[in-house]
């Protein structure tokens, strides 16, 4: 399928090295990324191996013992934990946003543009207002409770927020538009003839969605699940706000090291293992990719 | 000269000559000294406040700590004052400069952190208890065992700290509040873990917001935040301290090692413990107020929020520092949470 691969060498970008115009046009990203990448994870690296003081500095002495805590099963089913929440919260986002994608990036040209500015509207409010709203909507005594006695439909308030489903919720409501924004982009180079030679050479509208429709967005599903997946398993924020702080994901118990546990050491190593199993998915996943694409 | 170049050139004389105002850094707890007393001391000594915030004591140790900025003035609570004279981190104060610390209580002094008041003076002081939504809960709730009840799942707010969660445990089996050893932490264990999946919500920021929202009838919380809860619902909000002992919080305010402004942050010290500035404090953030000559200045309604001012002789207990258990603490708590469903 020499369409398929034609779109992909097209984003990854394989060719020649940029020349000096490029490195020039390069440098504001580079200076960028170490200053807030590379850098920091260095320093992280660093306080990772060091220890706790007494008042909750950081004694540089080489140890591992950091490292030995992130494998205790306090911390472990944490990890595995928060893996389920952000699995759970990405399988939603995949099965509602493909439709919504597809829509849109089918949709003639005056539609488009209009349909892609309401999944990019929300961001125009601040992330934790957004979150605090759903406190509004979910609350006892709050809108959708009030609106359904309203309607007779229940007669006692469902309890809704603090509730592990909130935290999905409000999961799936921040990262929804991370999945829709990449498909729509591989939709949007999905060539139609190609649908229609599949349809006229004998494929049910299944088949053809299983064969050529999802092979030829696969670059942009795959980018969905990194950008929603990742982002979901170290969020803290949403838990806290929409769980009532029950249920606790890696990022708080990060945060919580570095607030009022003082071990920053110990949440070093915590974030470096998240950074490098992030680095391992995200080969893991282009790989397979790739393989895919050859194949 | 060019309306631009005399721009450039204030530009340069201000980048080259410091501010000539005098500046003061303070280092506080958000939400807890009002504006208008911080544009008062300014507007009184031409001192600019420089003003910063932190959520924890422990978030303020480790700014301190690291050492990323200096500050003029802190305000720790009494178990980090301890920790931080430990550590010969605090100046020395010089009560010849601060006259109206004649006002504050004296309960106030020979307090286990700074018994004579060497490094730190009081400035607001609270308590840790029960608040009941009493148009839900008819029964009368007194202690730590009475809270913690099966029939009360799903509707307890309890503060989000691993620490107030332990102490509560060890006085509700009878062991002192400032006893956290690695044998208590066992026996405690089981308590909590009986307890915890009953919790509804956890927060220590705002734990106000569940019990007004009507989300949860029952709260652990600081007193500050049930006597906002009583002056709105003086019928319906009820707040109680437990009966086999309370935590008590002294905040303070003290100075670093490392100041760069002594003299300033002795002025303000001196400055918050006048009796008409002090009141001002405690109308926005209706706390117990040590200074007693501002406690007369509130009006009686004011005097009789009991969670304000508790009545009777409730036993009352503040933290110690504990050292580096800490992390066990953080550690137990955080195990039980995970394993108390969600």
């Amino acid at each position: 399928m020499p369409q398929a691969t034609g779109v992909t060498t097209g984003t990854t970008g394989q060719g020649k090295p940029p020349g000096r115009a490029g490195w020039l046009l390069l440098t504001p990203l580079i200076v960028w990324a170490v200053a807030f990448v590379v850098a920091p994870a260095l320093i992280m690296l660093v306080y990772s191996f060091a220890s706790r003081g007494a008042l909750g500095d950081v004694v540089y002495d080489f140890t591992l013992e950091n490292y030995k805590g992130v494998g205790d099963p306090v911390y472990l089913q944490i990890v595995i934990k928060s893996a389920l929440y952000a699995a759970l919260t990405t399988v939603i986002c995949l099965l509602a946003g493909y439709p919504v994608a597809y829509l849109i990036g089918r949709a003639d040209e005056r539609w488009r543009n209009l349909l892609l500015m309401a999944v990019m509207v929300p961001f125009w409010t601040s992330f934790l207002i957004r979150t605090y709203a759903w406190l509004t909507i979910l609350k006892s005594e709050g809108l959708l409770n009030s609106l359904l006695i309203q309607l007779r439909l229940i007669a006692e308030p469902l309890e809704m927020l603090y509730t592990p489903g909130a935290v999905v919720l409000g999961l799936v409501y921040t990262f929804l538009p991370f999945m829709i924004l990449p498909i729509y982009t591989s939709v949007e180079k999905l060539e139609g003839a190609l649908i229609e030679a599949a349809l006229d050479l004998g494929a049910g509208p299944l088949r053809a969605f299983s064969r050529v429709i999802v092979p030829l967005t696969s670059p942009g599903i795959a980018a969905g699940v990194l950008l929603v997946f990742v982002p979901a398993l170290g969020i803290y924020a949403v838990n806290d706000i929409l769980g009532g702080g029950r249920v606790d994901m890696i990022g708080n118990i990060i945060e919580n090291q570095f607030k009022s546990a003082r071990n920053w050491p110990f949440g070093a190593a915590l974030g470096t293992t998240l950074l490098m199993s992030f680095a391992a998915i995200y080969f893991y996943v282009n790989r397979r990719q790739r393989a895919a694409i050859v194949k | 000269m060019s309306r631009f170049a005399s721009l450039v050139l204030a530009a340069l004389v201000g980048f080259a000559v410091p501010a000539a105002a005098e500046e003061l850094s303070l280092f506080a707890w958000s939400e807890y000294i009002p504006q208008s007393v911080l544009d008062g001391f300014t507007k009184e000594t031409g001192i600019e406040i420089n003003y910063e915030t932190y959520a924890s004591n422990e978030e303020m140790l480790a700014k301190l700590v690291s050492g990323a900025a200096s500050y003029d003035l802190i305000q720790p609570s009494e178990y980090t004052v301890e920790a931080l004279v430990k550590a010969n981190r605090l100046v020395k104060l010089d009560h010849a400069k601060l006259p109206n610390l004649k006002n504050i209580g004296k309960e106030y002094w020979g307090q286990p952190h700074d018994p004579k008041l060497e490094y730190s003076i009081p400035y607001m002081q609270g308590t840790v208890g029960i608040v009941i939504n009493t148009e839900k809960v008819k029964e009368p709730v007194t202690g730590y065992n009475d809270f913690f009840q099966p029939k009360y799942k799903g509707r307890l707010v309890i503060l989000d700290d691993a620490l107030e969660i332990v102490t509560w445990a060890l006085s509700s089996i009878g062991l002192d509040a400032n006893s956290v050893t690695k044998e208590n932490l066992e026996k405690v264990r089981p308590v909590i873990a009986k307890w915890l999946p009953l919790v509804k919500v956890y927060d220590s920021d705002s734990p106000k917001t569940a019990l007004l929202n009507g989300d949860v009838d029952l709260g652990m919380v600081w007193s500050g935040e049930a006597a906002i809860l009583i002056q709105e619902a003086p019928k319906k909000f009820r707040y109680v301290l437990p009966k086999e002992g309370a935590h008590m919080f002294i905040d303070n305010l003290a100075i670093p090692k490392g100041a760069e402004n002594v003299p300033a942050a002795h002025k303000f010290m001196d400055y918050i413990m006048r009796p008409t500035v002090s009141v001002e404090i405690s109308k926005e953030f209706p706390y117990t107020n040590p200074n007693v000559e501002a406690r007369k200045l509130l009006t009686p309604a004011e005097r009789a929020n009991e969670a304000s001012y508790p009545p009777g002789n409730p036993k009352l207990e503040t933290f110690r520092d504990i050292g580096p258990i800490a992390a066990d603490v953080d550690k137990l708590i955080t195990d039980l949470k995970a394993k108390s469903g969600a």
